[in-house]
C-alpha cells in the first residue's frame, strides 16, 4: 500500500491543534514513516496539491471565502476530519453567535466595516460531510494517532464517547463538583482527554462538546441552585465551546 | 471462630511484618477523600476511613486489562498479566468483601476468567468491620455489613485501644502467630461495638420482595422524574463494587500488526453501551438505562447469579452522584406509592455447566476452506480449525454462535450456519456491516481467522421431535436457521410436517438461493418465499409482501407444532403476534435474539435484556420465558 497522503488545513482558530500535531514527539517519527504529509503549511515549506487521503481541518468557518475553500477541500479529501473544538462545534469563535447580531459583533470589533464579510461560526459539518471528529481544545494527541491508525487499517475509530467523569473517576480524582463545589462540566462532556483538567484540579470546561445523551439542563440546575452560579455564568459555561449543539444549548437555556 | 487481639500500638509492627511478605494495599488519604493504594508505611493506613473513591474491586477486575497481546491478525503473542506475587489488602470493609463474593459469581462461574481468578487466589484479605456507619451506606439492608462473617482471611474490629482479630482462613491463621488470644471481655466489646453501629444505621431498603416490587413498577412516575435528573455520567456504575461490565477493543501499534486486546470498564448508564453496527442502539432512552442499573443492582443480579446481592449498600453511588440519586430513596418513593400488586414470575436463567479451565479469551486459528458469495454484502465462509485435533473435537448445536476475531480489528458474534452433522468443517454466513465483518469480506480462501466458541443455547431440535415444525426467517436471519433445515433433512422421519417461510427485502437479498430446490425436495416440506419489493427488471414468481403475509398460504396449525423464527426484531414481533392471533401459544414459539456482545460468556454485561444474558441464556429463547421481561422485547 502506498503511504496515504495527509493534509492539514486551517480556518479561524488559534492554530493550537496544528501545533499539537507537531507535539506528538513520541509518535512523530513513526507517524511520519507511515504517512506522507503532503500539505501542512505550519510544518513544511513545500506543500503539494490534492487529492489527499486524509484531510485534517482546523478552525471554524467564519467567512464566505473560507466556505468556498472548505467545499474544495471536501472534494479533495477521501477522509475529512474535523480537528479540534472550532472545527467540530464552532468552538471559541462561536461565542459571537450568542452575543448579538452578526452586525453588532462586527461593529464591536472592527472600525472599518466596508470590506468585512463575516458569517456566524459553526462546526464544519454545518456545511460539508465530515467523516471523523477529533474533539477538544486542543485535540488529544493519543486520539489523533488512534485516528490515523484506524484510517490506515480502514476501520472506524472507536473512541470512548463516555463522560469525562468516567475517566476522572477511573483516576480516582476527588470530585471537584461534589467535594469542592466547583462548576465542573465533566458529567455532560465527551471523554477522550483522560479527564485532563480535573486531574490538574481545574474544572472541566466542556471543550470536547456534549457526551451522547448529555443532560445539560440538569447540570445547569445544579450550577445555579447548588453552587449558586448566576444565570449569565451558567449560560457562559454552556456557550463557551459548543453552544451550537442542541445539547449544550439546552444547558444554556435551562436557568 | 478463633479470635485474637492486636493492640493498636502494635499495628505498625504487624503491618511491617506483612510488608516483608506481601505487597500491601489499603485505604490511604487522597485530599479530602480516601483511595485504596500502596501502603508505604503503617502510618499511611487509614483504618478510620469512611469509604474509598473506587472499591478494592480494582485489584481483581482492573479498570483496563490486557486479555492478550498479538502479532499479526491471528498470532497470539502473550497473555495478560496475572499478578506475580501475593498481594494483601488491608482494611477492606464488609460491604466490599461481600461485593467481591458477588463478583466471584460473575468471573468464576461458567467460563472462569483466568486473570480475575489468579488475583483472587493470590490475594490475602484483611477486613475491618465498621464500628461507625458511613454517611450514605445501607449495608444492613442486604446483610453485607456492618460486620462480615465470610470472605476474609482476617477481620479486625476496633474496640478502643486494640483490634479483635478474627481468623477466617488457614492463611489468616498463619498471620496471627504471636498475637494473644481474645478474652471473653474482648469479644463482648466487639459484639457491643458492632451492635451499636448496626443500630446507628438508619438508611435502609426494605429488601423483602424487592424483585416483585420493582417488576410491578417498571412503569412508575419515579423513573420519569429520575430521567430528568440523571446526567448519564456513569459515575454511579464506575464506583460500584459489584458492577462488572466492560467493553473489548483491539489496539495496534503503528506497525498496524502488533498490539493488544484489552477490556475496559464500561457501563449500562452510557448510551453507547448497547450500540451495534449501523448505529442501532438497543437501550437509547435514559429512563431505560437508569432502570437497567437500579434493577440490575437490586434484583437482576440476584436472579442471574444464584441469590448473590447486586447491591451491597456501600453508598458510593449516592456519595459520588452529582444529583445524589439514591437507591434507598428510589425504593422508598416506589413503596410509598406503588402500582397495584400483580403476580410476577421472576426469570430464572437455565443452569450452565462450568467449562474446563482454559483461557476463554484466546481464539483458535481457523482456515477459510471455501467462500460463497450469497448476495452483494453477504458471504458464506467454510472454516476448519487449523489444528485437526481441535476440529475433530468441535461439536455444536444448531443455532449457537462463535466469536470470530481478526486481531487489530476486533471480534464479532456470528451464528454457525452449517449443519451440526458435518464433522470436518463449519460455515458462517456473514453480512458486511462494520469493522470486523468488512475485514472478513476482504479475506480469501486459505486465510486464517481466530474463532472461539461455540456459545449459547440453540434451537430446540430435540423438543421438536415428533412434532410439526414451522420455520419463519427474515433476511440474514435464515443463516442461524439453516442448521435446523439441514438437521431435519438428515432425520426426516423424526419430524412431522415442515414449512419454511422466508422473506427478504428484494429477490437479490435472498440467501442460499442455490439450495432452495434441494429443500423443496425434502419429503413433507414446503418452502414459501416473499420479498418486500421487486425492483424493475427483476423476475419474481413468488409472493410480494412482508413475511407475515405468507401466513395465509401456509398449512401449519397450532396443534402439535413448534415455530422457530429469526430475523430483524421488528419482523419477529409481527411474526409472534400473527401466530398468537392464530392460536399458537407462547410455549410453542422460539425466537433468536441479538444484542451487543463483547464476550459471549456472560462476563461483559453488554448483551443483557433485563435479567437475561442473550449470549449464554440464549440467543434462542422460548417466547414464553421472555415475553414478560421488564425490558419489553416484543
Ligand atoms: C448471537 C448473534 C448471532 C449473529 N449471527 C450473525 C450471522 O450469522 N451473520 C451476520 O452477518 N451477523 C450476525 N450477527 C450480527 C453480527 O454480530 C454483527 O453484524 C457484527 O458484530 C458487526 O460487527 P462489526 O465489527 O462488523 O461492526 P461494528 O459496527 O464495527 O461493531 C461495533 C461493535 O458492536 C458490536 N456489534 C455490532 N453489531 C452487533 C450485533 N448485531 N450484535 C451484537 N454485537 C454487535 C461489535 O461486537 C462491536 O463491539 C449476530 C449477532 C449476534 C448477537
Ligand atoms: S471532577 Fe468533574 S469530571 Fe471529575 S468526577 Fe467530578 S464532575 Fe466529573
Ligand atoms: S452518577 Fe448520578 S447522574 Fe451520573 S449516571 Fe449515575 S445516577 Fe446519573
Ligand atoms: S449500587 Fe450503590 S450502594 Fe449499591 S453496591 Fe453499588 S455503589 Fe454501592
Ligand atoms: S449492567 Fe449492572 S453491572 Fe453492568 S454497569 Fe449496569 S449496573 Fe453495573
Ligand atoms: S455478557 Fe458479554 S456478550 Fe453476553
Amino acid at each position: 500500500m502506498a503511504k496515504p497522503k495527509i493534509a492539514v488545513f486551517k480556518f479561524s482558530s488559534c492554530a493550537g491543534c496544528q501545533l499539537s500535531i507537531l507535539n506528538i514527539e513520541d509518535h512523530l517519527l513513526d507517524v511520519l514513516g507511515a504517512v506522507d504529509v503532503a500539505y501542512f503549511v505550519m510544518a513544511k515549506r513545500e506543500n503539494h496539491e490534492g487529492p489527499y487521503d486524509i484531510g485534517f481541518v482546523e478552525g471554524a468557518v467564519t467567512s464566505p471565502k473560507e466556505l468556498l475553500e472548505l467545499k474544495k477541500i471536501r472534494e479533495e479529501c477521501k477522509i475529512l476530519v474535523a480537528m479540534g473544538a472550532c472545527a467540530c462545534t464552532g468552538g471559541l469563535p462561536s461565542i459571537k453567535n450568542f452575543a448579538g447580531t452578526q452586525r453588532e459583533m462586527e461593529e464591536k470589533v472592527y472600525t472599518e466595516l466596508w470590506d468585512l464579510k463575516s458569517i456566524p461560526a459553526y462546526g464544519i459539518d454545518h456545511y460539508v460531510k465530515v467523516d471523523a471528529y477529533l474533539r477538544g481544545c486542543a485535540v488529544d494527541v493519543g486520539e489523533m494517532v488512534e485516528l490515523i491508525k484506524s484510517a490506515l487499517l480502514g476501520v472506524n475509530p472507536h473512541f470512548r464517547p463516555h463522560s469525562v467523569c468516567n475517566e476522572c473517576k477511573l483516576k480516582e480524582n476527588v470530585c471537584l463538583l461534589v467535594n469542592k463545589g466547583k462548576p465542573c462540566m465533566g458529567s455532560v462532556t465527551a471523554a477522550g482527554c483522560g479527564a485532563l483538567c480535573p486531574s490538574l484540579n481545574r474544572p472541566c470546561e466542556g471543550c470536547r462538546g456534549p457526551a451522547n445523551d448529555a443532560n445539560a439542563a440538569s447540570l445547569a440546575q445544579t450550577f445555579a441552585v447548588d453552587l449558586g452560579l448566576s444565570r449569565d455564568d451558567v449560560r457562559r459555561k454552556f456557550l463557551k465551546y459548543a453552544g451550537n449543539t442542541p445539547e449544550f444549548k439546552k444547558g444554556a437555556e435551562a436557568v | 471462630m478463633e479470635a485474637f487481639v492486636l493492640p493498636k500500638a502494635e499495628l505498625g509492627g504487624f503491618v511491617a511484618k506483612l510488608k516483608a511478605n506481601y505487597e500491601v494495599f489499603g485505604p490511604v488519604a487522597k485530599g479530602t477523600e480516601f483511595v485504596f493504594g500502596a501502603v508505604a508505611a503503617a502510618e499511611d493506613l487509614r483504618l478510620d476511613y469512611d469509604t474509598t473513591i473506587l472499591p478494592p474491586k480494582k485489584y481483581f477486575h482492573r479498570p483496563v486489562e490486557t486479555l492478550f497481546t498479538f502479532n499479526g491478525p491471528v498470532e497470539i503473542a502473550g497473555e495478560g498479566e496475572k499478578v506475580a506475587g501475593k498481594q494483601l489488602l488491608f482494611g477492606v470493609h464488609p460491604c466490599d468483601v461481600n461485593a467481591l463474593l458477588s463478583l466471584d459469581k460473575v468471573f468464576l462461574n461458567t467460563y472462569p476468567d483466568p486473570y480475575y481468578k489468579a488475583r483472587r487466589e493470590n490475594t490475602v484479605i484483611i477486613g475491618v468491620n465498621c464500628v461507625a456507619p458511613c454517611e450514605n451506606g445501607f449495608c444492613s439492608s442486604f446483610n453485607t455489613g456492618p460486620a462480615m462473617d465470610t470472605g476474609f482471611d482476617l477481620a479486625l474490629t476496633d474496640i478502643g485501644d486494640k483490634y479483635v482479630v478474627e481468623v477466617g482462613s488457614a492463611q489468616g491463621k498463619d498471620l496471627v502467630a504471636g498475637l494473644a488470644a481474645a478474652s471473653e471481655a474482648d469479644l463482648v466489646a466487639r459484639n457491643k461495638a458492632l451492635r451499636a453501629c448496626q443500630q446507628k444505621i438508619t438508611r435502609q431498603i426494605d429488601a423483602e420482595n424487592l424483585g416483585e416490587l420493582l417488576h410491578q413498577n417498571v412503569e412508575h412516575p419515579k423513573w420519569e422524574e429520575l430521567k430528568e435528573e440523571c446526567l448519564a455520567c456513569g459515575t454511579c456504575t464506575t464506583v460500584c463494587p459489584t458492577c462488572f461490565c466492560f467493553g473489548v477493543k483491539d489496539y495496534v501499534d503503528l506497525s498496524l500488526k502488533a498490539g493488544e486486546r484489552p477490556r475496559t470498564w464500561d457501563s449500562c448508564m452510557f448510551y453507547e453501551f448497547s450500540r451495534v453496527a449501523l448505529d442501532h442502539v438497543f437501550r437509547p432512552g435514559r429512563a431505560a438505562r437508569i432502570k437497567q442499573r437500579i434493577f440490575h443492582k437490586l434484583t437482576y443480579f440476584n436472579q442471574q447469579f444464584e441469590g448473590s446481592p447486586g447491591c451491597v449498600g456501600c453508598g458510593r453511588c449516592v456519595s459520588t452522584c452529582i444529583k445524589a440519586i439514591d437507591p434507598v430513596e428510589i425504593v422508598a418513593a416506589i413503596q410509598e406509592n406503588p402500582n397495584p400488586p400483580e403476580e410476577v414470575k421472576l426469570y430464572t436463567p437455565p443452569a450452565k455447566k462450568v467449562t474446563p479451565e482454559t483461557s476463554p479469551w484466546a481464539p483458535q486459528k481457523a482456515v477459510i476452506k471455501a467462500i460463497k458469495q450469497q448476495t452483494k454484502d453477504t458471504t458464506t465462509y467454510t472454516f476448519a480449525f487449523a489444528d485437526p485435533k481441535v476440529q475433530e473435537a468441535y461439536t455444536y448445536d444448531p443455532g449457537v454462535f462463535n466469536e470470530i476475531s481478526i486481531f487489530g480489528i476486533g471480534e464479532a458474534p456470528i451464528s454457525i450456519s452449517s449443519c451440526a452433522d458435518v464433522k470436518d468443517s463449519f460455515d458462517h454466513t456473514i453480512r458486511a456491516v462494520g469493522n470486523v465483518t468488512n475485514a472478513l469480506a476482504k479475506l480469501q480462501v486459505g486465510d486464517i481467522v481466530g474463532i472461539r466458541g461455540p456459545y449459547g443455547v440453540g434451537w430446540p431440535v430435540e423438543e421438536m421431535k415428533g412434532k410439526n415444525v414451522l420455520l419463519v426467517a427474515g433476511g440474514i436471519g435464515l443463516a442461524p436457521l439453516r442448521p435446523v433445515i439441514k438437521y431435519i433433512q438428515a432425520r426426516r422421519d423424526q419430524y412431522g410436517d415442515f414449512e419454511i417461510l422466508y422473506g427478504a427485502r428484494t429477490p437479490n437479498d435472498m440467501l442460499f438461493t442455490g439450495e432452495f430446490e434441494e429443500w423443496r425436495k425434502i419429503p413433507n416440506t414446503r418452502l414459501y418465499l416473499t420479498v418486500d419489493i421487486v425492483p424493475p427488471g427483476v423476475e419474481w414468481g413468488h409472493n410480494i409482501g412482508v413475511v407475515t403475509t405468507l401466513f395465509d398460504k401456509m398449512a401449519s396449525r397450532p396443534e402439535n407444532t413448534i415455530m422457530v423464527t429469526c430475523g430483524p426484531e421488528i419482523m419477529m414481533k409481527f411474526v409472534v403476534r400473527g401466530l398468537l392471533a392464530r392460536g399458537f401459544s407462547p410455549e410453542q414459539i422460539y425466537v433468536s435474539l441479538e444484542r451487543r456482545m463483547s464476550c459471549g460468556i456472560k462476563k461483559c454485561g453488554n448483551c443483557q435484556i433485563g435479567p437475561v444474558f442473550v449470549c449464554q441464556d440464549g440467543p434462542v429463547f422460548k417466547y414464553a420465558d421472555i415475553k414478560d421481561l421488564p425490558e419489553e422485547i416484543f
